[in-house]
């Protein structure tokens, strides 16, 4: 019975509370709501494929900015319209991961980690030098977002932050149902317990580790596309590790292997992280390390309380 | 031609051995505790931090400034395995032991890198050359800042496996290595063995930083792209096995040194990524290492 309500009550809260900041008329608490509903794709679809899958990525910092500079370059040099450069986004994204998925088929934890990691630093250094499509190190900006919104500015940014949840509710919720409702679901969870079980069991663990790369990617390459046509300037720091690092953290704090507790620990860490710029714009990541550290070690299961963590 | 040939080599060598001693330090900590460090990097900006505050702060001279500064990181290190990894593996138990490390480093190396943020400020850092003047080899000029960076990178790495071949400290850390549950039984305290070998191989990393500071300049993440490059480093060595790693180094560092002839520098940062994936995809044991599947 209280699982029963738990699945109608927690998501219809959740959606609510999504869509309280429309309400709020404030330019910057928009800005920073659109922006965390950003991350909290970016962190779900981190969650898919490390927390779910166990395969531990190092590198979705690569796959999110190849999603923001597919989208944002398309639109600038190609004049792509911005809703199918979500999908051209996705696309790029999911095929590089495919790629990236190979080694994976051979390579387990620690290597896995290792090489993704080198994959989105080889994206960060293209970005910095190919100045001709990436602007390089100042980054790519002049390109329109998304047509038909409103032109005043404040009802624009209210326009803006309702689709971007519409897409990151619809996306989290795919992946959910993906992990949850489908025999692929419960090849990942194999895969993640003992791996070698699950192949002895008849689970085809190729397959199935690389289905959770390409979703995996393609989503983090969409929620790059997303801060692409939000923010309006796509830098190459966007691939640095250290936005690898506050994706981990915001999954780690909210509940590996659960998909929604990233999308939670999303928007509290990012709102975390926001709030503590009043105190000096450095303490953020102090804090991203330390929430990391400490529930690694001591919170395993994170503020979710999902299942026992790989 | 063969001029420049020689200068390229001659820069190669240089950079190979605080490559060496970077990636045989990282090298150890795996193969003793079968962790990969990711916060090694910062290790590194902690040596050159202890340096600048050493020698232009408290005004020591540079020798006492880098010694000062590799057991100052030593010490550092010491508190890394009891405080973090330790009680990681108490919860895990006897479960597979999985990539959480390395989420556990990562956590560390974000915490360390913006902990110096706030400490020192973002700004680059001067140190002083410790040796000033340059030798002049007819075809081409070498600092003597350079040189000592080799000479005591060579003089440290020969300490290292000296201790580990005859002290009885180094004999308990490669048992370890080998076989942590026989060396176990024969009496060794693992934990110990654990927390020295971690701060030996981080000691390691903050004397390259506290060397290389007048060379680098000192910066919150001066030491990042470095771990990602020993990673690379310590693939084409072989997980795990020292001599693979110090190759290794002197392979990538001459490989980026020669490559400024074939493609423009700022590519020179990519070879070592493209090495690395090229090794996990052919040969994922290592140059030196057996050729099974890992």
């Amino acid at each position: 019975m209280i699982a029963r309500v738990r699945v109608i009550a927690v998501p219809a809260a959740l959606v609510v509370a999504a869509l309280l900041p429309a309400l709020i008329p404030h330019p910057f608490v928009l800005t920073l709501a659109t922006q965390a509903m950003v991350w909290a794709l970016l962190a779900a679809s981190w969650d898919l494929l490390s927390g779910y899958t166990g395969q531990v990525s190092f590198g979705h910092a690569g796959f999110f900015a190849l999603g923001a500079y597919a989208a944002a370059t398309a639109t600038k040099h190609a004049d792509l319209s911005p809703w199918l450069g979500l999908v051209f986004a996705a696309l790029v994204a999911a095929l590089v991961g495919g790629l990236a998925g190979f080694p994976a088929l051979r390579l387990r934890g620690h290597y896995l980690a290792l090489v993704t990691l080198g994959l989105a630093e080889i994206v960060r250094l293209v970005a910095q030098n190919w100045l001709e499509l990436t602007g390089g190190p100042f980054g790519i900006h002049d390109y329109r977002t998304f047509p038909g919104l409103p032109a005043a500015p404040l009802a624009h940014r209210q326009a803006r932050y309702v689709i971007v949840v519409a897409i990151v509710a619809a996306s989290v919720v795919a992946m959910r149902a993906l992990c949850e409702r489908t025999p692929a679901g419960k090849a990942f969870r194999a895969i993640r317990e003992d791996e070698v079980l699950a192949e002895m069991l008849g689970i085809r663990t190729t397959v199935y580790k690389l289905l959770a790369f390409v979703v995996s990617s393609a989503f983090a390459g969409l929620a790059g596309a997303l801060y692409a046509y939000d923010v309006q300037l796509v830098s190459p720091s966007v691939a640095s590790a250290a936005t690898t690092s506050f994706v981990i953290g915001m999954a780690v704090f909210g509940g590996l292997g659960t998909v929604w507790g990233p999308v939670l620990g999303a928007l509290l860490l990012f709102g975390l992280s926001e709030g503590l710029r009043f105190i000096g714009v450095v303490y953020n990541l102090i804090a991203v390390g330390l929430v990391i550290m400490i529930f690694v070690v001591f919170v395993p299961r994170g503020l979710a309380g999902g299942r026992r963590t790989a | 031609m063969l001029e420049s040939l020689a200068e390229f080599a001659i820069q190669g060598i240089v950079l190979g051995g605080l490559y060496a001693l970077f990636a045989v330090g990282l090298t150890l900590i795996f193969g003793v505790l079968d962790v990969i460090n990711v916060a090694h990097g910062e290790f590194f900006a902690i040596g050159g931090y202890l340096a600048f505050a050493a020698i232009v702060v408290l005004h020591w001279p540079g020798a006492a400034g880098v010694a000062g500064a590799a057991v100052g990181t030593f010490l550092l290190g010491l508190g890394v395995y009891p405080l973090l990894l330790a009680p990681l593996k108490r919860r895990l138990g006897a479960r597979p032991r999985g990539p959480l490390y390395l989420v556990l480093t990562l956590g560390l190396s974000t915490f360390l890198q913006s902990s110096l943020l706030a400490a020192a400020g973002g700004d680059y850092l001067r140190v002083p050359p410790y040796a000033g003047g340059v030798l002049d080899l007819s075809f081409t000029a070498v600092s003597h800042q350079r040189l000592l960076v080799l000479v005591v990178s060579i003089v440290l790495l020969g300490g290292l496996f000296l201790f580990l071949r005859f002290h009885r400290e180094g004999l308990a850390v490669r048992a370890v290595a080998q076989n942590p549950d026989a060396a176990q039984a024969m009496g060794i305290n693992l934990p110990r063995v654990f927390a020295l070998t971690l701060a030996l191989g981080v000691g390691l990393a903050g004397a390259g930083g506290a060397l290389m500071a007048p060379l680098f300049n000192v910066y919150p993440t001066v030491g990042f792209p470095l771990t990602i490059k020993a990673f690379a480093i310590t693939i084409l060595g072989g997980m795990g096995n020292l001599a693979g790693a110090l190759v290794a180094s002197f392979l990538i560092s001459l490989a980026e040194a020669f490559s400024v002839m074939l493609i423009p520098s700022e590519w020179q940062n990519a070879i070592a990524f493209a090495v690395m994936i090229v090794m996990l995809l052919l040969r994922p044991s290592g140059l030196l290492g057996g050729g099974g599947r890992r």
